[in-house]
């Protein structure tokens, strides 16, 4: 097209030109775009690739390059790289490739720790890595910085979880306390913080151990707040009885640490501040009065003599306020101020200020301007015991209103000194002796000596004839006064002589040849009946019954009588009082003339010659009863001649043995009529 | 000259062959009368597409060998295989048959792809040193044998769509698999690139390929 106005040369005939796209193929295209590919994603990796942060272990258990990951709120950041050994073969170098991310969160407040499976007592954490592996927390604050190139991990995880934050203290273990790894802090029984893991101070008197208290509920904690070890639990004795405490059975495995704000107006802690944690909650509530960042007043107090009980630790009391504690002890001889060459006790007192509500700076000398007016006014010091049990003595400033006038003597280089009153001190060994005192005191000689003519008497009395005749009235007398002896006794006695009576009518011999001739009827009918042998056999009953009652019973309710007076004598009134006794047992004695002289014993003994007119019938009974056997015998013997005359005829047998019957239930009669009176001989007399 | 007796090219008798269809027309015409196709009678750019596409499929069997073909996440283990390296693990489990099998598909059959490729091509432009013929079966297997490599990317396929058992064993094809198949799809475009028909001009002549 270019060269057609002028005319045309010899062309010289070249080739044209093919187009690029003629020569080259498309196809070129793809290698080509693979190529712009594979640099694009190895610049973009590249671009994208996060920094190379080293992070020193002591072990690196389970972390494996390329494979363990740096997780940050459980999500994957990073990715180990490389595990290596740091110079000198001191720590484990993991090199962990961060994401671009997080980078520049990494700083050096960032903290790395390997999570592995852990069982404790406080559960079983990491559980997951048992399976996956370990991996690598991190745990960092949400401000950028510098990212970091090398930083020490932990061993173990921190206290805080991630994204819990809170105020760090420094726990400092006081005499007895322990502290263990990984105990909760608990507040009203919530778990708000956590104990580190304790290492021994520097200084190794005790174990320290960082301690979280985790957001909102480090506001709790103040200058004033005390620690105390839950764990376990305690068992304290005291003047308010025993008491056991153990806060919850998973402190009691794993330890536990609690804390109470012991004061209002503490001033919020600096982070990392130091706490102590005390054994006992009442140490810990004791330490609050000695603790060491209130400045406090010391003043010295004089006690007259030496008294033991008195500690330092002691409290100081005001109008039972506590407002500071003994400091120190010690003997003074001082002849200038005294007067006197004695041993004085010296208690160095340390006021604090705070607690008469003296705060601030000029704390010590506002308290001592205090003391200063109140000495005038008559305030005094003096020792009063704290304890019963103890013995130990506490100081308590009191008010005594009429005091002679002293003054809060002030030494230039020694502290002012309080002036003193007469101590009130409850001793109990005191106490004690002034009850023996007045045990020593009463007439203990005289009661003795009234008491020994007192048993002399009643042996007299007991002794007499007329005492002895009647020990059965003696016996009425008592169950009539005191309703306990029965009337059976007596009866019972009169049964004997009834007895005796029975015998001396040589009833028994009759009874015995009775009982031949009923064992004799017996033999006879014994082939027709069996029922009379029973009747022999009680019969013979009877007779060992009547053999048995003695002289025993009487005795017996001698000894009764006896010992009621005996028990009478023993009876702590009769002590306290011999001389009333003594009066009694004259009305006693005067009663039992009475007794003796007036119509009482006459109606007993008519009471009893009336049983015995009862007995004599009875025993005229007996006289019949030989008649009856004999007569039972002739039956038995016409019963044996007719039975022996039809023996042959069987229609009189059933005649026979419907007599043999009958002889049998008057038999049969006869024995309980004998087992009526074995059973209730009393009921012969009485009639019923 | 090695051509067996009595054959010649069509070329050589003035007709150019359809390739798709195989009908021969006469030299020059522009589309096969039969099925439309554009005709040629050599494809003067066919050595380079070869070149371009070989290159593209060895750039990426590099990384199919470097990284990882199947990534096996049990519940207490996860382990990652190349290719080699998961046969030789075959291997030394006793399993030297499948291991053999894997060899060959993933990496004899291949590495032999491009081999022979590359032989091809070259022996079109410098002069061959084997015949015609034999030149020809070599480009004829290296046609057949490669849709076998996708052996392995088959292998694969189904082992991660049949073992997913959540936490307790999951296969997850790796990186490698991907550059695998990329791979077998760029070396069988380079073979089919290749016209075959270049074999017979070396055979003819020196050669002067070009001329539509």
């Amino acid at each position: 097209m270019t060269d057609t106005d002028t005319p045309p040369p010899e062309p010289t005939v070249k080739p044209a030109r093919r187009p690029l796209r003629d020569r080259i193929s498309i196809v070129w295209v793809v290698p080509l775009l693979a190529l712009a590919v594979v640099i694009a994603i190895a610049w973009q990796s590249y671009a994208d690739r996060g920094p190379l942060i080293e992070i020193a272990f002591d072990n690196a258990s389970g972390v494996r390059a390329n494979n363990t990951e740096l997780r940050f709120r459980d999500v994957r950041v990073g990715l180990v790289e490389d595990v290596a050994f740091a110079d000198g073969l001191g720590k484990v170098l993991v090199k962990v490739r961060l994401d671009q991310a997080v980078a520049p969160y990494v700083d050096e407040d960032a903290r790395f720790w390997v999570v592995r499976p852990q069982v404790t007592t406080q559960g079983v954490s990491g559980l997951g890595t048992v399976l996956s592996g370990v991996y690598i927390e991190g745990l960092w604050d949400d401000r950028p910085g510098e990212t970091v190139t090398r930083i020490d991990g932990l061993n173990d995880a921190p206290l805080e979880r991630v994204g819990q934050s809170g105020l760090r203290l420094t726990m400092r273990a006081a005499d007895g306390a322990a502290l263990t790894e990984n105990t909760p802090i608990l507040y009203r029984g919530v778990e708000v913080g956590r104990v580190g893991t304790p290492v021994i101070s520097e200084d190794g008197s005790t174990s320290e151990a960082e301690a979280v208290i985790f957001e909102p509920h480090d506001r709790l904690i103040d200058s004033a707040t005390r620690f105390w070890d839950t764990s376990g639990f305690s068992l304290s004795l005291g003047a308010g009885g025993a008491a056991v405490n153990f806060s919850s059975l998973a402190s009691l495995v794993s330890g536990g640490i609690t804390f109470d704000t012991m004061l209002s107006g503490g001033t919020p802690p600096d982070p990392g501040a130091q706490f102590t944690v005390y054994p006992e909650e009442s140490e810990a509530r004791a330490s609050i009065f000695s603790s060491d960042d209130a400045e406090a007043l010391t003043i010295s107090v004089l006690f007259d003599g030496n008294i033991s009980g008195l500690s330092a630790g002691a409290p100081v009391e005001l109008n039972g306020l506590r407002i500071g504690q003994v400091e120190s002890l010690g003997g003074r001889v001082d002849e200038d101020d005294p007067g006197d060459s004695t041993v004085r006790l010296a208690a160095t007192l340390a006021i604090q200020p705070a607690r008469l509500g003296l705060e601030g700076d000029d704390g010590p000398e506002a308290a001592l301007d205090f003391l200063r007016g109140q000495v005038r006014e008559g305030l005094r010091a003096r020792l009063a015991t704290a304890s019963i049990l103890t013995g130990g003595l506490k100081v308590e400033l009191v008010e005594v209103p009429d005091a002679p006038a002293a003054e809060l003597s002030e030494p230039e280089d020694a502290p002012p000194v309080l002036p003193t009153t007469d101590s009130e001190i409850a001793d109990v060994s005191a106490s004690a002796e002034g009850v023996f005192e007045r045990i020593n005191a009463l007439p203990v000689e005289e009661v003795m000596g009234e008491a020994i003519t007192l048993m002399r008497n009643a042996n007299t009395l007991i002794a007499s004839d007329d005492t002895r005749a009647i020990p059965g009235n003696v016996n009425t007398l008592l169950s009539d006064a005191g309703a306990v002896p029965p009337r059976l006794d007596a009866t019972l006695a009169e049964l004997q002589t009834l007895i005796a009576q029975i015998n001396e009518d040589a009833l028994a011999t009759r009874l015995a040849d009775l009982l031949e001739e009923a064992a004799e009827a017996a033999s006879g009918v014994s082939t027709a009946s069996e029922g009379v042998p029973e009747l022999v056999a009680r019969l013979e009953g009877i007779a060992a019954n009547a053999e048995r009652v003695d002289l025993d019973v009487l005795a017996e309710d001698l000894a009764v009588f006896l010992e009621n007076t005996g028990t009478l004598l023993a009876q702590d009134d009769t002590r306290a009082l011999p001389g009333q006794l003594n009066e009694t047992l004259a009305e006693v004695a005067l009663v039992l003339e009475q007794l003796r002289d007036g119509g009482v014993v006459d109606n007993a003994v008519a009471t009893l010659d009336s049983a015995r007119i009862a007995a004599d019938t009875f025993a005229e009974a007996g006289g019949d009863l030989p008649g009856f056997i004999a007569e039972a015998r002739a039956v038995l013997a016409r019963a044996n001649t007719t039975l022996e005359g039809y023996q042959v005829s069987g229609g009189l047998g059933r005649d026979a043995r419907t007599a043999l019957r009958e002889v049998e239930a008057a038999a049969r009669a006869v024995a309980s009529l004998a087992r009526a009176i074995e059973r209730n001989p009393d009921s012969l007399i009485r009639g019923r | 000259m090695d051509l067996p007796q009595g054959l010649t090219t069509a070329r050589a008798r003035g007709l150019v062959g359809c390739t798709r269809c195989t009908r021969p027309s006469p030299a020059g015409t522009r589309t096969c009368p039969r099925c439309g196709s554009p005709l040629r009678s050599r494809d003067p750019k066919s050595l380079q597409k070869v070149w371009a596409w070989w290159l593209v499929g060895l750039g990426c069997y590099i990384p199919a060998n470097l990284y990882p073909m199947l990534e096996t996440r049990t519940l207490v283990s996860s382990q990652s295989d190349t290719i080699v390296g998961g046969a030789i693990d075959l291997a030394s489990h006793g399993n030297i048959g499948v291991a053999i099998i894997i060899l060959i598909a993933s990496v004899l059959i291949p590495v032999g792809k491009f081999v022979i490729l590359a032989g091809l091509a070259i022996g079109v432009r410098h002069g061959p040193q084997i015949s015609d013929h034999a030149r020809h079966v070599l480009y004829e297997v290296v046609e057949y044998i490669g849709r076998w490599s996708m052996i392995d990317v088959f292998v694969v396929a189904i082992l991660s769509s049949l073992v997913q058992l959540q936490a307790l064993a999951t296969i997850t094809p790796g990186w490698a698999s991907l550059f695998f198949a990329l791979s077998v799809i760029f070396t069988m475009l380079a073979a089919q690139s290749f016209d075959s028909r270049l074999i017979w001009d070396t055979a003819q002549d020196a050669p002067k390929n070009d001329k539509p």
